[in-house]
């Protein structure tokens, strides 16, 4: 079982990595997709190897809104735009993933002892996991310049964020995670609007041309 | 029904009915201020039961009502009710100048009261999670009262709120779920309730209480608009509608403030003051520098008054920062004095809006002719931003220095000092550069507007007098309790 966890976590990583670095839109959401997919079996593992029944139903509601859900709503609004290829990131295509892996991993290993040492799941590798891929997400949001794969880059910390939870605070109160999960579907559904509103403004994605306002 | 529920249920109900009404924008106007009328009644009559001194509590600890969230709950109520009463006026206003359509005022309306309701919602959470969700909530309710137009500058505001927020926000949920599973072993009861969390604090691993206090501070601080990232607020304040901004910075500003005090006091009781008062000094010190330097060059109105809500913050951050009683108590005071004074501050700048038709105050002047009671209202606002005795916020500011003079501070004393100077400075070379003098640009609208019109701000201009000049027993009370609550353990 703590081998099974394992590999899945660390594919979780690695399509974090997909999400943050193809260059095709529909790759990225397909890539979020199967990552959030892995989510749903950790979930599961982790129901069966502790017996926590939470988990079950935090399986259920994470399939039906981010593997089925949220991905078609981002699928439906790249083809709604007619946009397929990702604008030029901060440092270009192959330094952005490289600068986002690298600092990603590093984040991770400071923090995921703490996060092992208090948390009720003690599994290094899935808690390892769960910094990296909210890490990968931050740099998502500073590297990447558009503004459907800053999307992408919540729904990643977002992922990164819910795995933290699950092996964490699984025992919580249940209303947290329904409001958790409603604040990203909510996010999600409003960024995407912004991001239509935001393409019939600068005919582009491109966050960077985002400079009317001087902060 | 439980009054807690009420705050629960009527204003999404309030939400839900405008959303269904036709598009008659009188009646909607009416109907607004009247159903607005009602949510704060509600509000009002759950803080009048804590003043009498009952804790509320409902659905087995979830939801609970102390002093602290009292405070802060009488905010969205008295603030919240005043600009939601000019908000009328204002998208009155935009109506005519054809900037918006009847149904995005429509929107607005209804908006305006599910953004209600996720700000009560995070002051009555028990349970810091579902605290941390309603603060992130009440982005999302708020952001199309951001970007009320579909034009570029209206999307990029709404884009940065929501992105920026959204990261920032992240780190304070990470700071949740640690402290949760930090003390969940160690603690007497359900480890996600403030109530138990507070009262166990001491329990909980001194290093993981540490790393919390950072998470949350990156967390909160940045909805709070703390240095260093605050760079959300001035662009989303500038380009907001005036009532936008002025329920933002009068009052969302300080339920993420309020979050960060949660966390605060949690630590503090787990650890001792010195740690959180040293980094609360640090941020406080580095954002009212920061907004201090901004605010000199600041021309456009509604920009300046954004880098206040920054600096204004700090002030918070720098009284939680000072500590002690006297600290505390001037930090929770400055919430309620800086709420009044920044509503009425961006409120007017929708009059001065109208009356220029633009926000640059090098192109304004002679105001004290044109519009006399707007610019005295204007001036109210100023007088009370720079801590002019007489006025609100000259009462907790001086209660900084009260309790940092008591500790000796005296080095804290003169970095305060020179930070309100600057902005003292620049706001009274605005203020006389917008007020007298000759007009240096265009007059738009060249007359007073009509008393009614100005009712919501001559009410918030004696609030903002009579909190400076008076002690209202109710919310020393309050504050008392607040501050017993934090410092007790």
């Amino acid at each position: 079982m703590e081998l099974l966890i394992d590999l899945v976590t660390v594919l979780m990583m690695g399509t974090s990595l997909a999400v943050f670095a193809f260059r095709q839109y529909r790759w990225s959401i397909a890539a979020y997709a199967l990552q959030t997919l892995l989510l749903v079996s950790v979930f599961l593992i982790q129901h069966f190897k502790y017996d926590a029944h939470e988990l079950l139903i935090w399986s259920f509601t994470a399939f039906v809104m981010k593997v089925v859900f949220v991905p078609l709503f981002l699928w439906k609004l790249a083809d709604k735009l007619g946009v397929v290829y990702e604008h030029e990131p901060v440092g270009g295509f192959f330094i952005s993933p490289v600068v986002a892996l690298s600092f990603s991993l590093a984040v991770a290993m400071m923090f995921y002892k703490v996060f092992v040492h208090f948390s009720i799941f003690q599994d290094p590798l899935p808690l390892f996991a769960a910094s990296f891929i909210f890490m990968m997400g931050i740099f998502g949001f500073v590297l990447r310049n558009s503004f459907l794969k800053q999307i992408l880059s919540y729904c990643l910390f977002e992922n990164g964020i819910h795995l933290s939870l699950a092996l964490m605070a699984y025992n919580s109160h249940e209303l947290v995670e329904v409001g958790i999960l409603t604040d990203a579907i909510f996010a999600v559904i409003i960024m995407g609007v912004l991001a239509k509103r935001f393409y019939s403004a600068y005919e582009s994605l491109d966050t960077s041309k985002a400079i009317n306002l001087r902060g | 029904m439980e009054t807690l529920s009420l705050i629960l249920i009527v204003p999404l109900l309030c939400g839900a009915l405008m959303f269904v009404m036709p598009v008659w924008f009188k009646f909607l106007s009416k109907l607004h201020i009247l159903l607005s009328l009602v949510v704060s009644s509600i509000l009002l009559l759950a803080v009048g039961e804590v003043v009498r001194g009952n804790e509320l509590s409902a659905f087995d600890h979830f939801l609970f009502l102390d002093s602290l969230g009292a405070i802060f709950l009488s905010l969205i109520a008295i603030t919240g009710l005043l600009v939601n009463v000019y908000a009328t006026t204002y998208l009155k206003w935009e109506l005519e100048e054809g900037h918006i359509t009847p149904k995005e005022a429509k929107n607005y309306f209804a908006l305006s009261f599910i953004f209600t309701w996720t700000m009560s919602l995070s002051v009555i959470c028990n349970n810091i999670a579902f605290m941390w969700a309603a603060i992130e909530a009440t982005t999302l309710a708020s952001v199309f009262l951001v970007a009320v137009k579909k034009d570029k500058k209206s999307t990029e505001s709404g884009y940065k709120y929501i992105v920026l927020c959204s990261i920032g926000l992240a780190f304070a949920l990470y700071a949740t779920i640690l402290l949760y599973a930090a003390a969940h072993d160690h603690i007497q009861g359900e480890a996600m309730l403030y109530t138990n969390l507070l009262a166990g604090a001491k329990e909980v691993d001194s290093m993981a209480l540490k790393l919390v206090f950072i998470f949350a501070l990156i967390g909160f601080g940045t909805k709070a608009g703390l240095a260093p990232t605050h760079t959300w607020l001035p662009d989303v304040h500038a380009e907001g509608p005036a009532p936008t901004s002025a329920l933002l910075s009068g009052v969302l500003l300080k339920c993420a403030m309020l979050g960060l005090i949660r966390f605060y006091a949690i630590v503090a009781n787990g650890i001792g003051f010195d740690f959180v008062e040293s980094v609360m000094l640090i941020s406080g010190t580095l954002t009212l520098f920061v907004s201090a330097f901004f605010l000199i060059r600041q021309h456009n109105v509604k920009r300046m008054f954004a880098y206040h809500s920054i600096a204004h913050m700090g002030v918070i951050a720098f009284g939680l920062g000072v500590g002690g009683a006297i600290g505390l108590f001037a930090a929770l005071f400055h919430c309620v004095a800086h709420s009044f004074t920044k509503a009425l501050a961006f409120c007017s700048t929708g009059n001065i809006a109208r009356v220029y038709g633009t926000k640059d105050m090098t192109k304004m002047g002679g105001m004290i002719r044109i519009a006399p009671l707007t610019a005295i209202l204007f001036g109210i606002a100023i007088c009370s931003l720079v801590g002019v005795p007489g006025f609100a916020i000259f009462v907790s500011e001086f209660l900084i220095f009260k309790a940092a003079a008591l500790k000796e501070a005296y080095l804290l004393m003169a970095i305060f000092a020179v930070a309100l100077a600057i902005i003292f400075i620049a706001d009274f070379s605005h203020f006389f550069l917008a007020t007298f003098g000759k007009v240096e640009g265009e007059v738009v609208h060249g007359s007073e507007m009509k008393l009614g019109e100005n009712l919501p701000l001559i009410l918030l201009a004696f609030l903002v007098v009579a909190f400076g000049v008076w002690q209202f027993d109710s919310l020393t009370f309050l504050l008392d309790e607040s501050v017993k609550s934090i410092i007790k353990q």
